[in-house]
């Protein structure tokens, strides 16, 4: 089994993968994506990631870890595996200011306006619950952003009756520091 | 209430009646309106997963 954490780019994904690091969950990253004024306490990502509609070859190297997938490459994952996939949910806005900041950042043009873009991921995540529900090898359980900083205990409680892993949720609940939600709306 | 019309010329207007016949809609109208919401929905599909993949490439998550 294969632990997937996922959600729109800047949902909170990073934060749930320290979640489940700091709960003893082993996680597949490579770190070449380091921290920086964006993700303070880094990104936990696999550059191969980034290529997986191309190039799943390597994903028997994560069963029994944790990776981080962003939404629109889960349908990329081959069937062949079982996945359990925890699917951060965080109000649009919130994640479009994210995402908006960190484009200026890199350098990177804006594209669509904001009311654009957020028409495009509603209408991606109706895309993606629908056909999440629908797959067999993939189970899934989702987490509200704002609701892991406000009650990181009970979260962590779900994610690890999710996962059915003995994972410690002091040390998960320990990981979630609120001053790091810096888009609130 | 503005009623929007589009001209066709009459070659394709009758091959759209053929059409919707053989579909069996009841109407030509009733299968022009089908069709054209069909394919605007396919192209403002693919704008919308094009310009997602943009902004994932230009955050770093999609090569």
């Amino acid at each position: 089994m294969i632990t997937v954490v996922s959600g729109l780019p800047r949902s909170g994904t990073s934060l749930l993968m320290q979640m489940v690091q700091a709960g003893g969950h082993p996680i597949l990253s490579d770190e070449k994506r380091v921290a920086d004024a964006d993700n303070p306490r880094g990104y936990f990502e696999l550059e191969k990631v980034r290529a997986l509609e191309r190039d799943a070859s390597w994903i028997a190297a994560a069963e029994g870890k944790a990776i981080k997938v962003v939404s629109p490459l889960l349908r990329s994952l081959p069937a062949d595996h079982e996945y359990r996939v925890i699917f951060m949910r965080r109000e649009l806005d919130e994640v479009l200011a994210s995402q908006e900041r960190m484009l200026e950042r890199r350098g990177q043009p804006a594209g669509p306006d904001r009311a654009l873009m957020r028409s495009h991921f509603e209408r991606h995540l109706e895309t993606v619950t629908a056909w999440l529900a629908s797959q067999k090898y993939i189970r899934v359980t989702y987490c509200d952003h704002a609701a892991v900083l406000r009650d990181p205990q009970t979260a962590a409680t779900a994610i690890v009756d999710f996962l059915e892993v003995p994972l410690n949720i002091g040390e998960m609940v320990a990981a979630v520091d609120p001053a790091l939600y810096r888009q609130r709306m | 209430m503005f009623e929007p019309k589009v001209k066709i010329d009459r070659g394709l207007y009758a091959t759209l009646q053929r059409a919707a016949k053989v579909a069996d809609y009841s109407s030509v109208d009733e299968f022009i309106i089908h069709i054209l919401e069909k394919a605007a929905a396919e192209i403002e599909q693919a704008q919308s997963e094009q310009e997602i993949r943009q902004r994932l490439q230009g955050l770093g998550y999609l090569e």
